[in-house]
């Protein structure tokens, strides 16, 4: 690099713009493109429907993003996340029929969902760090586990009967503006003309703004603070970060339990979501959690990546989502893109090692 | 440390330990012919081995590119579009008036021809560009299923010929209590009620499945070529430095992987006698990253056999079938096979090859 | 200095779209259909939605037809069709009784009139006042009274006695539900028939095929299998094919695809259910746009009835309009 001209130098540094930021400029092509060619995306609503769409792809990838990090892989978010929706269903259901108002039921299913969910990645850390078993065996181990305790607690059965006001959260927005009549918080203005509700734009879905509270926390955690920097270490040099004194083993137990915890909060927003408790809440989300999170910059060696990157993979993956669907195009053709986008991503990261972040956003 | 060293009761403990897994599948066998009925007959055996062979498969192609290292995520996907593939090319020439035969063998040769091309890929990626094996074949995962899904417009192709069925659940003898034996088919003066107590010998199905892996076992043991498997997976760069083409070697590797899963997605088709991608719920891949593993192989490579795999697959299986005949809901059998595959890596990890004869 | 651009540049969007939101809303009404799967009565249904809303003049979108059942798949697709902005009503076959009320209710809430097409959420009463109460109609066969009279036929057809055994999909759709419920009662006025088991295949054929030859394995005495969808019934038969007891085990299947005709036609079914998929699309338009357009009131359940191919009567002329015949494109 050194001894390059000035000229080249100039290129170069076009070059290592486009490289450093292909994941953007690729999400905001992909929205043009749809907007173009598509009706009525390129709207509000539309776009807060990506956002609720990738929710559950969004959290399962902020945690598996630690967990990748430090250079491991958890495949057992997905059915974690479905043993927490029919955790905090059950909860609900049991709560609301011992008589207790229906904000205390929602409020200890989500609290006790959420502490309960930590457990699933305590063991899967405990066997990655104390066990030495790989974290692919272990967390596909967790997966079998989790998916068979939550189709045992529900019977196969999706979880009915939980309280309305969970609907009313999963499904709300924060404000509702009328054009004519203003604002309103957490409704919609009272007596509405059903001819008028079209007109009526919410805003800041609650699931949503639930998770990114949570997913801009844990960012901050990662990328200033001293166990951030401890992730970024184990995950590049593990002999190297034990040598400078960093409690590896306790660490790589909590980065576990991160992605589990993540994965229950996903539980828990289905749950509000959809009414209901079902085992398969996230099966088909875990897979494109993963490729989000390397999409978005992380290598499975360890070491890079980091949440707003992942943020930027999951919402490639929701827009390309939604905009097939607006455009009525068959969704096969969904898979080969999304496969395509990854190994591209890959590739970049490689012929461009420089323009990867190490560590910070 | 030599065997001799040891004495008799940590000898006896080892040779539990390396062979748990033919333990572990005679208890279960044990098990479940006390929990589910009819569990111990050559029925259950047949059904065992029928519904196995195109996992068995999946899980021979895995044990290569494990032992070489690697992972192979895309053979579950690749299995649905060779299905696919193969159903649509039996039916439509089948349609066009040629002989069941023709239509099969053009199916089952194209079918499998096709199917090394997602291998050739994968091993492009993973030697040439250094992708990470689970990205690269994660991303041809994704475009296997596409493809599959296109072709078949998401409906499973129907109208295939009935020999498929027959050749798929066929057997190579059957032998009826009492009556005696036929061969190839079933007895042709058989009455109704006699139907039910017909056993069938050596299904077509496994003997297909188990041929090739034999060929591939005997492969990856005794010729130079799996010697290089082991080799590369074990230390990649001593390996090169031996003087080992790895780059090659991979790409070849990931090429039997292929290689299998395609032949169990011809064999897919054969035994449900219709064409259809793999469902999401199915995670095949993964299961036959657990036998292999069940088998004694490590993700970090250099270990393993086919014979291992083999067993793994059938722990898998008697677990599967065991709970459906049990009664039991087959949710506790994902607890199971999750429980199983962890304690396979601490018994293997507990009995390292410190000790040999 | 990149980070400020960006902002910018994301701002002016944000405020382009503030202002383009409210702009000229379409003159013809549009309704779109989301099915439960792909599968050729699901498509049907499309077609019968589609024909009848260009004969009065309505446009349609089609939504793409998700790949497996279960609201984790609809879901996303129902809100991206929502979220277009030009259409009037939503016909959906919902892919869960519970889940889908609430994301349905939001859509409602937005504007959007919904009909529930074979299957319905809730307990499918439309007409008391409850949560689920808000949909216009739903327009599905009596898939009670469908059980019920295949089970009398299936009984006829084994001679009154003997095991029986079901191969159903989910255990939380309403139709397939309804369609085990009815088979159940109407199985009860024969003493000498038992129901051995039944089974969750999840609308995959293959797992179908599994569970009725493991059935077949623990009860080798079945002589009678009821597939509640085409997906089970297919896979029951060709276990029972591949078993060699074709002929020997009865076989009522629910929905006349081209292939259980074909296996009607040779002796691998015994009884074959008809619904009316294009018919009930036909009245989905049709009532739609007697709604939207002439302000008309909508019955809460419209009930087309069904059809049964038995091997006599297979190949009259006037039975072949109800075979599910997929469009030829």
């Amino acid at each position: 690099m050194m001894s390059t001209s000035l000229s080249t130098r100039e290129n170069k540094k076009w070059l290592y713009i486009l490289g450093k930021n292909w994941t953007i400029l690729f999400l905001l092509g992909e929205a043009i493109v749809f907007s173009w060619m598509g009706t009525g995306f390129f709207s509000i609503k539309n776009f807060q429907n990506i956002l609720v769409a990738s929710t559950t792809i969004l959290l399962l990838a902020a945690g598996e993003t630690f967990v990748i990090i430090t250079g491991g892989i958890d495949l057992s978010v997905g059915f974690v996340m479905g043993l927490c929706c029919v955790i905090s269903a059950k909860i609900m259901v049991t709560l609301q029929a011992l008589g207790l108002s229906p904000v205390i039921c929602i409020a200890l299913g989500a609290g006790g969902t959420l502490l309960l969910g930590l457990l699933p990645g305590l063991v899967n850390g405990i066997l990655v760090a104390k066990f030495r078993v790989p974290p692919f065996i272990a967390t596909f181990g967790m997966y079998g586990i989790a998916y068979g305790v939550s189709e045992i607690l529900c019977n196969s059965v999706p979880i009915a009967g939980l309280p309305a006001l969970a609907g009313f959260i999963g499904n709300g927005y924060l404000l509702y503006y009328l054009p004519g009549r203003g604002f309103t918080w957490f409704s919609p203005p009272q007596g509405i003309a059903r001819a008028e509700i079209r007109n009526l734009i919410p805003l800041f879905p609650n699931v949503f703004m639930l998770s990114l509270l949570a997913i801009l926390i844990f960012a901050f955690i990662l990328s200033r603070t001293v166990f951030g920097q401890h992730t970024y270490a184990v995950g590049g040099n593990i002999d190297a970060a034990r040598r400078a004194g960093i409690p590896v083993d306790r660490h790589l137990i909590k980065v576990y339990m991160i992605a589990s915890f993540f994965a229950a909060m996903g539980g828990v927003m289905y749950t509000l979501r959809f009414v209901t408790g079902r085992a398969d809440a996230g099966a088909a989300r875990m897979l494109d959690s993963i490729a989000a999170v390397v999409i978005g910059g992380a290598s499975l060696y360890g070491g890079t990546g980091n949440i707003i990157g992942s943020l930027i993979g999951t919402l490639i993956i929701g827009v390309l989502e939604t905009g097939m669907v607006n455009l009525g195009l068959p969704t096969h053709n969904k898979y080969v893109y999304v496969g395509v986008i990854l190994i591209l991503a890959v590739l970049i990261d490689q012929f461009f090692p420089e323009f990867v972040e190490k560590g910070g956003t | 440390m030599l065997l001799s060293e040891l004495s008799p009761g940590q000898r006896f403990l080892l040779f539990l330990g390396r062979n748990w897994v033919i333990f572990f599948l005679c208890f279960l066998c044990v098990l479940f012919s006390f929990t589910g009925a009819g569990f111990l007959s050559p029925k259950t055996l047949n059904n065992i081995l029928i519904t196995s062979s195109p996992a068995l498969l999946l899980a021979a192609g895995e044990t290569f590119v494990i032992i070489a290292g690697g992972i192979d995520l895309s053979v579950g996907f690749v299995r649905g579009l060779i299905s696919v593939i193969s159903a649509i090319i039996i039916r439509d020439l089948y349609a066009a008036g040629y002989s069941p035969y023709i239509a099969i063998f053009w199916g089952i040769v194209v079918g499998i021809g096709v199917g090394l091309l997602p291998g050739l890929v994968n091993g492009i990626l993973v030697a040439k560009f250094r992708v990470p094996p689970f990205i690269a074949t994660l991303g041809i995962y994704g475009v296997a299923n596409g493809v599959a899904l296109r072709l078949s417009q998401g409906f499973p192709i129907t109208f295939l010929p009935p020999e498929v069925g027959e050749i798929g659940n066929g057997f190579v003898a059957y032998f009826l209590p009492g009556k005696g034996y036929s061969f190839f088919r079933r007895p042709a003066e058989i009455l109704p009620e006699d139907m039910r107590n017909l056993i069938g010998i050596a299904p077509f199905a496994f003997l297909i499945a188990l041929l090739f892996i034999l060929i591939f076992a005997f492969i990856l043991s005794r010729t130079v070529f799996g010697q290089h498997t082991y080799a590369v997976g074990g230390n990649i760069d001593a390996a090169r430095r031996a003087g080992i083409p790895v780059d090659r070697h991979l790409i070849k590797v990931y090429t039997i992987s292929s290689f299998f899963a395609s032949l169990s997605g011809v064999l897919a088709t054969l035994v449900f006698s219709i064409g259809a991608p793999t469902q999401f719920s199915s995670s095949l891949e993964l299961f036959a990253v657990a036998a292999v593993v069940i088998g004694g192989a490590s993700l970090m490579g250099g270990k393993g056999s086919m014979l291992g795999t083999f067993l793994g697959v059938l722990v898998l299986s008697v677990l599967e079938i065991g709970f459906l005949m049990s009664g039991i809901l087959p949710f506790y059998r994902y607890v199971a096979v999750g429980v199983t595959l962890i304690a396979a890596v601490l018994i293997d990890q507990s009995f390292p090859e410190l000790v040999y004869d | 200095m990149k980070k400020s651009f960006l902002t910018i540049f994301i701002v002016s969007l944000l405020v382009l779209v503030l202002v383009g939101g409210v702009l000229a809303q379409e003159k013809k009404p549009k309704i779109a259909y989301i099915s439960g799967i792909l599968d050729p009565f699901q498509v049907l249904i499309g077609e019968g939605i589609k024909d009848k809303a260009a004969e009065l003049g309505m446009d349609v979108f089609i939504a793409e037809h998700p790949k497996a059942w279960g609201p984790e798949i609809q879901v996303p697709i129902l809100e991206a069709v929502a979220a277009r902005g030009d259409i009037d009503l939503i016909a959906i076959a919902p892919t869960s009784q519970e889940a889908l009320i609430a994301p349905l209710k939001r859509i409602h809430d937005s504007g959007i009139e919904i009909i529930t097409v074979d299957t319905y959420i809730g307990d499918g009463d439309y007409s008391k006042p409850s949560d689920w109460s808000f949909p216009l109609a739903y327009i599905g066969t009596d898939n009670f009274q469908g059980g019920v009279e295949v089970a009398h036929h299936l009984a006829e057809m084994i001679g009154k006695k003997g095991k029986v055994f079901v191969e159903t999909t989910n255990p939380d759709v309403s139709s397939v539900v309804e369609r085990v419920e009815g088979f159940k009662k109407g199985i009860s006025e024969y003493p000498d028939i038992e129901l051995v088991g039944v089974e969750y295949c999840l609308d995959v054929q293959e797992k179908a095929q599994q569970q009725v030859a493991a059935a077949l394995q623990a009860h080798p005495d079945i002589v009678g299998i009821f597939g509640t969808n085409l997906y089970s019934a297919q896979g029951a038969y060709q276990a029972v094919a591949n078993a060699g007891l074709a002929g020997v085990v009865k076989i009522a299947a629910w929905d006349a695809t081209e292939d259980l005709i074909k296996a009607l036609n040779e002796g691998q079914v015994d009884l074959v259910l008809a619904q009316k998929p294009y018919e009930i699309g036909t009245l989905a338009a049709e009532w739609a746009y007697k709604y939207l357009v002439e302000g008309q009131e909508v019955p809460k359940r419209i009930v087309p009835g069904f059809f049964f191919f038995t091997r006599d009567n297979v190949d009259d002329p006037e039975a072949q309009q109800y075979i599910y015949r997929m469009p030829q494109d």
